[in-house]
């Protein structure tokens, strides 16, 4: 079964867990690789009019879920958490500051940066596949409120649907 | 207890032989890897069965090594695991018979004779079956019956000999599109063909016709209309089913196999005892079995004196191709045709089946056409690089996404042509990589013929031209030498020689009395075709001689 609580979905998070960021040999700052990767899912999929907002896509509920998922490897986690590392130390290189206090502008530009780099590539389209999972798997996950991203695309579900979460 | 017949895999390979046995009143039993799932079980839930490969074992569980050869002859080896490189299909009962999309075509005459048809390629070790055609003919009827293939027969240049005059199920219901696609192809000069499908279009043998939800492929059926074989053959028959059961040994005395060792659930070891053992769990799994159960009669592996077992893999050859097609060189009336969900295409061309070229005869293939799967996460993820294949996002990836997804449609095809049996293919013991139950990993050798490409290119550009007349944009082309993992045969040829072939003409082993390997294992050289209907056909056959065994 999904993780349908707030305490076990916090408890239970390696992505509430620390980063910790070091400038030198000195601790710069330490950062949480949720509120890291839900400012880059706004970047990747900005909200407008016309689709499903943050809330429908739900992505950052979503991610955490299926990070538990026995089903994803550990490898697959680590590369997460490490591109959140590495991220923000472009960031902290860069402007010297970490990724969620950069202005929009200046966030574009490091992410551009990052996806002419083959991590950067990688790590990009791993967060925006399981933002895309969110958006359009179906909504027993979670994500996908009110089928917002159905609707967005004309998408007509196949029947019958999963009565639950299997992860 | 002592089992008359103990089956190990329960896909097409296995069931049709369950299914007739335990019919005609044997005690049968089939050993399962996997879990036993019926219809209640399956949603159309892209997120567990695309996304996290539910029906698959997991890679750090269960995993190949594949050692890739290159034309300079260089091998670099692939620990399946690390490189995420999969070769399983469906790890249940009826095995990936429940995932297939039962594109079934049967296999023609001539593919039963194609050394003597075609003659020699060098590197290739190409023999004709021992049996032809006229032997699986009436099988290839039963399976139309009994699995139940939907279909219209059409006359065209390679139509294979029929008893029956039409299948027995109508044809399943088809966009409107397929019209524009059958006007092209007739303005080509190409004959358009019906593919039949394993999928009843209505309840008939017990089970729900077709809902038309779409997500066929990939996707256990929950109406039971696709012919499993799970749903057409092991729930039609009281043979007992162990899922959840690995078979790693098999016993066997000089002459006779005595003895089935299975893993359970809770990695319990049990053991079965039968008066014949068949063997079925896919082609690569079944060459790792014998090969794993050494004893002092065998010490290469169950009846492999010769050397045989393993050698000759195959996979299909060909490739896949696509090209979209959008809304604004359409009506609005096609416009709604193209987007109609459920529908199928089911269109084929089989019009190179042979050709010639530079004055030379070439065995060609088949080219299926279908929509792309209708997995929208899937397709959704696709869009995500653009013509030069940078990374898109932010509002101009979301404007692509909506416009390709809710204004155009992917038509795609497949192409398959033989892959030429090499001594560079096939099936061994990696040393050193162990499964969870700690038995050695099947090592896949990989290898193909260059013949194989420029088959599968002569008959991609029949299919490019096909969707350029039909004004399809970004068609896009990828014929290549990468082995699907679904479209595996080979490893326990049969033969009349026994230096040369594992199993007789009847799927027997030369070496023992009692062991039968009824997958896609047999086949010599595989057609070009899907082979699901040939296997299911000959499994049948095999039912028979059995039969008439267990009854002397």
């Amino acid at each position: 079964m999904i993780l349908n609580s707030r305490r076990t979905f916090l408890k239970n998070s390696f992505l509430t867990s620390v980063v910790l960021l070091t400038c030198g040999e000195k601790l710069f700052a330490a950062v949480t690789p949720l509120q890291t990767i839900a400012m880059v899912h706004k970047d990747l999929f900005p909200d407008s009019d016309m689709i499903p907002n943050a809330d429908n896509i739900n992505a950052s509920y979503y991610l955490n879920s299926i990070l538990n998922h026995s089903r994803v490897t550990d490898e697959n986690k680590t590369f997460i958490r490490n591109g959140v590392k590495w991220l923000n130390e472009e960031s902290v290189t860069k402007y010297k500051k970490i990724y969620t206090k950069l202005s929009s502008s200046q966030r574009q530009k490091i992410l551009q940066e990052i996806a002419q780099t083959n991590w950067g590539d990688s790590w990009i389209n791993t967060i925006m596949s399981y933002l895309l999972e969110a958006m359009l798997g179906d909504p027993v996950y979670g994500g996908n409120r009110d089928e917002t991203g159905w609707k967005w695309l004309n998408h007509k579900s196949g029947m019958p649907r999963p009565e639950e979460a299997l992860v | 207890m002592k089992y008359d017949i103990c089956i190990v895999g329960s896909g097409a390979g296995g069931a049709p032989i369950a299914y007739e046995l335990s019919n005609a009143g044997y005690k049968v039993v089939v050993l399962e890897k996997g879990p036993n799932y019926r219809e209640e079980d399956f949603s159309k839930d892209e997120v567990a069965v695309s996304r996290r490969d539910l029906y698959t074992p997991l890679l750090k569980d269960e995993r190949h090594v594949i050692n890739d050869r290159e034309e300079d002859g260089s091998v670099t080896r692939y620990d399946g695991k690390e490189y995420s490189w999969s070769f399983w299909n469906g790890s249940m009962v009826g095995g990936s018979s429940n995932l297939m999309s039962g594109y079934f075509h049967r296999m023609k005459p001539d593919d039963f004779r194609l050394k003597s048809k075609y003659g020699k390629i060098d590197g290739a070790n190409i023999v004709d079956w021992p049996i032809n055609y006229d032997d699986l003919e009436s099988y290839y009827t039963k399976v139309e019956e009994v699995i139940g293939v939907s279909g219209n027969t059409v006359k065209h240049k390679f139509s294979e000999p029929r008893t029956t005059k039409n299948f027995p199920y109508q044809m399943l219901e088809v966009s409107g599109v397929t019209k524009w696609f059958d006007s092209t192809c007739e303005s080509l000069g190409y004959e358009s063909i019906p593919t039949p499908r394993a999928i009843l279009p209505h309840s008939a043998l017990d089970r729900k016709g077709c809902s038309y939800s779409n997500f066929c492929g990939s996707y256990g059926c929950s109406t039971g209309a696709k012919g499993s074989a799970r749903a057409a053959l092991l729930q039609m028959c009281d043979a007992k089913i162990i899922s959840d059961a690995f078979v790693f040994k098999l016993d066997s005395t000089k002459s006779k196999i005595t003895k089935a060792h299975y893993y359970d659930k809770e990695l319990k070891h049990k053991t079965i005892e039968a008066k014949i053992f068949v063997v079925a769990a896919q082609a690569i799994e079944s060459s790792r079995l014998l090969l794993n159960s050494k004893n002092e009669y065998f010490v290469n592996g169950l009846a492999n004196n010769s050397g045989q077992v393993g050698k000759n893999l195959i996979f299909s050859a060909g490739g896949i191709g696509q090209g979209r097609i959008r809304f604004e060189k359409l009506t609005k009336e096609q416009q709604r045709e193209l987007m109609q969900p459920g529908l199928f295409f089911n269109r084929s061309l089989q019009a190179w089946y042979e050709f010639k070229a530079k004055d030379k005869k070439y065995k060609g293939g088949t080219i299926d056409f279908l929509f792309e799967h209708a997995n929208i996460i899937s397709r959704a993820t696709r869009e995500m690089y653009d013509e030069n294949g940078e990374l898109m996002w932010g509002k101009k990836l979301q404007k692509k996404m909506h416009k390709n997804l809710t204004t155009s449609r992917v038509l795609t095809f497949e192409v398959f042509n033989d892959w030429l049996p090499t001594d560079y293919c096939n099936v061994t013991i990696d040393d050193k990589a162990k499964d969870k139950f700690g038995v050695n990993v099947g090592a896949i050798n990989l290898y193909s013929h260059p013949h194989d490409i420029e088959v599968g290119n002569h008959l991609a550009k029949k299919a490019k031209r096909v969707l350029e007349e039909m004004g399809a944009e970004e068609i896009s082309v990828s014929i290549s030498s990468a082995p699907p993992p679904n479209l595996v045969a080979g490893g326990c040829r049969f033969g009349n020689n026994p230096k040369t072939s594992v199993l007789d003409l009847n799927c027997k082993a030369h070496e023992l009395s009692n062991l039968y390997v009824t997958d896609g294992s047999f086949m010599p050289t595989g057609g070009s075709v899907p082979y699901t209907w040939t296997i299911y056909a000959n499994s049948f056959r095999v039912a028979d001689v059995i039969m008439d065994e267990l009854k002397v």
